[in-house]
């Protein structure tokens, strides 16, 4: 059970449910630490309303899941301060259409520039270090329409000012990120779920590699190189969609076969939680995935997000 | 110079060349990774009005482009007009004036000698070997056509040498701006600007041609051979000059000299662009005419007009270049010289197909290739990742410039398509993105010897998660390798599947060897050439 459970408070605990249940009210068990009004620290938006949306409809889902999410977490106030500089850090990897969930989902990316803004950040920077040609995949993605048309600045990284930074970490010390986003008051990461031959699946901590160049020596210790680079990021919001996942020939798919709509929004400070939220999407134990066991080993999460103040949202 | 003041023919002529050169410039910048503005047809608009492109892609390849053939309004204006395309409209031409300009400029007192040469007829004589050389099959000199060297000029070395000095200033006030206050305001003002240029000039970051310095070389020393000859191209040497000299043998449009009033100062001469006018006036050479109008202006007496009269009219005062029918003959005999010393090797032969030949997707098959492609660099200036390069030696002298794709500089987009696009012969053809994405213009191979989970013992897999094909043309096979202290380490060794893999090369761009990748796309397996393709199909494909 909960470590911070007494007996009296489980028996209190449990006449609540039972009352709650038999008055019908479902939040309640399906939270099992209740919140009350209290901010969330992980939260999950799942789509309830009618199976199989039209592509048109889906976009209006993401939307919504997205405000649930991070309205669940107590809004974006408690982490944008005014006249913040926010930098907004999707999956924009490969030159791919956003149907075949290879990159984040432009409506996700949208709405949360759009609440930035409306929290009051001063500018909201878009934008990530593509494997394809960047102009391409910016475009393809459908990121740089809508995350313009949200208010945001779209950047487009600049291979020569990637700046050598000492991370300190374990396996990882001279890394090269770029200074714009290192410099950014917040950086609000926000991975698609994607199968990853090697990684398993690619989530938040995965997702920062977007931030940095030179990269392709990672994959010959992924698990430590990215839990190095975690630490130094600190992050302190991810959001990850799940609106759209790539279950396989990841991380750059091609094939809608191997896109499942899962219609998910999950938000949360707690990075390690959220990935291992991630790769029970992908139908995987958290256990498997060697960045989510290196990430709890270096302190920066617990994996057991059941165990973290959850809210679990229905969104219809 | 024109002496008068106001408004003269010939600053009116050199306006419509400033037009002109403006707009080979501005549809050189619009000419992207995607299209912009202007539109494709427009993107190759300069060669689409070049008669010498037609004639050569008809001689040689026996195929004429539908678009080429707007350059026979050339031909129309020609035989209306004169050479007014070389004096009026011609780019490469317009710089040569300014060449001129700056040379008349920085030394004044140098003596003059714009008086005709007959070396004025070599250029007569290139041409029609070169167009001997095209009947033969041969298409390689129009390399030299004019515009496809300026082109192919701008395109691999004066673009690359303003972006280097763009990007990289920029970056070193980007980096001083860090560490100095004071140099935060000049960030201010270059960081937008540069900002600017990446999103809407430049094609792709830090793009560069193999062999540039050549290119560059050859321009350079035909702009500075001004300051020996003015115009001395146009004047000697331009295959599409000499083309056009035969179309002018008796243009509608004419100079008349009134004898009555001439005082034979020679003035019209000094100021002649193509060295057309006889010294003391009165005769001059249509063929070699460019139209400037300097001399009509700078007739003192005015006594020098434009005229116009039909050509059945002769015309006393023009005189013929008078080409030697022997030096013709010899001329010709050279062209045939020239294709068999093109075709004298075995690669020529095309006995053998060059391992590091990759040619742009829709390339035509070698031979029919060599016979279109003008290694004008169109393909090269919009490729996305600036793969794209001129070959030097790689596919014989014959396919000097020519494209080929050198995957550790740049690999093949999956979702483009714009080098069949934009290429003015069709020498790559013009391919819709999903035919595109089936043709195989290589096929990649892994060093062993090298690649990390196979040498090392690590994983690796930066190659397969790049792969472009939706199945993967790489796969992994988990092995146990033994290791230095006796223990076994499992790791997934990559694969090549040879019927998927189309050769895009983005396996070898991204490896992380960088001296010598551990995966190299040879042109093995290329669609085009069924002799090159060395693999034979699986159970799918028919053989």
């Amino acid at each position: 059970m909960y470590p911070c459970c007494t007996r009296r408070r489980f028996l209190a605990q449990s006449a609540a449910a039972t009352g709650a249940v038999a008055l019908g009210s479902r939040p309640l068990l399906a939270a099992p630490v209740p919140l009350g009004d209290k901010p969330a620290e992980m939260t999950i938006a799942r789509w309830t309303g009618a199976k199989d949306p039209a592509p048109a409809q889906i976009k209006e889902i993401a939307v919504k899941l997205t405000e649930q999410a991070i309205a669940g977490l107590g809004g974006l106030k408690r982490f944008v301060k005014q006249q913040d500089v926010v930098w907004v850090k999707p999956n924009i990897a490969w030159d791919r259409t956003p149907e075949l969930a290879a990159n984040t989902n432009p409506d996700v990316v949208a709405t949360i520039v759009r609440l930035c803004l409306e929290a009051g950040a001063k500018t909201v920077k878009v934008g990530d270090n593509p494997c394809n040609t960047a102009k391409l995949t910016y475009e393809n993605s459908g990121i740089a329409a809508a995350a313009r048309d949200a208010g945001a600045k779209v950047v487009f990284l600049d291979t020569t000012r990637f700046r050598k930074v000492d991370i300190k970490g374990e396996q990882v010390k001279l890394l090269p990120l770029y200074p714009e986003i290192i410099e950014a008051d917040l950086v609000i990461n926000v991975p698609v779920v994607k199968h990853h031959v090697l990684a398993k699946a690619t989530l938040c901590m995965k997702n920062y590699m977007g931030v940095m160049d030179d990269r392709q020596k990672f994959h010959q210790d992924i698990a430590a190189c990215v839990a190095d680079l975690t630490r130094y990021m600190q992050p302190r919001l991810c959001i990850v969609d799940a609106v759209r996942a790539l279950m396989a020939h990841g991380p750059r798919g091609g094939k809608l076969e191997d896109v499942k709509t899962l219609l998910t929004v999950a938000a949360g400070v707690d990075i390690v939680a959220l990935d291992a939220f991630g790769a029970e999407l992908m139908g995987k134990q958290p256990q498997e995935i060697g960045t989510i066991v290196a990430g709890e080993k270096a302190g920066l999460g617990k994996a057991d997000y059941r165990r973290s103040a959850l809210r679990e949202l229905s969104v219809s | 110079m024109s002496r008068r003041r106001g408004w003269t023919a010939a600053r009116a002529r050199r306006l419509v060349q400033l037009a002109a050169l403006a707009l080979f410039v501005a549809l050189f910048l619009a000419a992207r990774e995607s299209r912009g503005w202007a539109a494709d047809w427009a993107a190759k608009l300069f060669f689409l009005l070049d008669p010498l492109l037609l004639a050569a892609t008809f001689l040689a390849a026996h195929a004429v482009p539908l678009l080429l053939l707007v350059s026979l309004a050339t031909l129309v204006a020609t035989v209306l007009l004169g050479r007014v395309f070389c004096g009026w409209f011609c780019p490469l031409g317009t710089i040569h004036d300014a060449a001129g300009w700056v040379v008349d400029r920085v030394w004044p007192n140098r003596k003059r000698r714009d008086h005709w040469s007959p070396w004025q007829r070599t250029k007569y004589y290139l041409l029609a070997a070169m167009l001997v050389m095209a009947l033969l099959g041969v298409r390689a000199a129009c390399v030299f056509d004019p515009l496809v060297l300026l082109y192919r000029s701008a395109t691999t070395a004066l673009m690359p040498a303003a972006q280097w000095m763009i990007e990289d200033s920029s970056t070193a006030v980007y980096q001083a701006a860090e560490e100095h206050v004071a140099a935060r305001a000049v960030s201010a003002v270059t960081e937008p600007s540069y900002a600017m240029f990446r999103e809407h000039v430049f094609v792709a970051p830090q793009q560069a041609f193999l062999g540039g310095g050549l290119i560059l070389a050859v321009f350079v020393a035909l702009v500075a051979a001004n300051a020996f000859r003015r115009r001395f191209w146009c004047r000697y040497l331009c295959p599409l000059g000499g083309l056009l000299g035969w179309f002018a043998w008796r243009p509608w449009l004419r100079r008349a000299t009134a004898q009555a009033t001439c005082n034979q100062c020679d003035l019209c001469a000094m100021k002649c662009h193509g060295a057309a006018a006889a010294p003391g006036g009165e005769q001059w050479k249509p063929a070699e005419c460019f139209g400037c109008l300097n001399c009509t202006d700078a007739c003192a007496r005015e006594s020098m007009t434009m005229t116009v009269a039909p050509p059945w009219r002769p015309d006393p005062q023009a005189e013929s270049v008078d080409l030697s029918k022997r030096a013709m003959l010899a001329a010709m005999a050279g062209g045939v010289v020239g294709a068999c010393t093109l075709r004298i090797t075995p690669q020529g032969r095309q006995r053998t197909p060059a391992a590091e030949l990759i040619r742009p997707p829709g390339a035509r098959p070698e031979r029919e290739f060599l016979a279109r492609c003008l290694a004008c660099g169109l393909c090269m200036k919009v490729c996305p990742t600036g793969g794209l390069q001129p070959a030097l030696f790689e596919a014989g002298l014959e396919g000097l410039w020519t494209p080929y794709l050198v995957p550790r500089v740049g690999y093949c987009e999956y979702n483009c398509n714009r080098c069949g696009e934009v290429c003015p012969t069709e020498a790559i053809e013009p391919l819709t993105v999903a035919a595109k994405q089936q043709v195989q213009i290589g096929l990649a191979a892994f060093d062993t010897t090298r690649c990390i989970p196979y040498a090392y013992a690590r994983n690796c897999i930066v190659c397969e998660e790049h792969c472009p094909i939706p199945d993967k043309a790489i796969y992994f096979v988990e092995v146990e390798v033994p290791q230095r202290d006796g223990g076994k380490r499992t790791v997934l060794q990559p694969h090549i599947d040879a019927e998927k893999c189309i050769g895009c090369g983005i396996c070898e761009n991204k490896c992380v060897f960088r001296d010598q990748p551990a995966v190299r796309v040879r042109s093995a397996n290329e669609t085009r050439d069924p002799k090159n393709r060395s693999v034979l199909p699986g159970e799918t494909g028919p053989y």
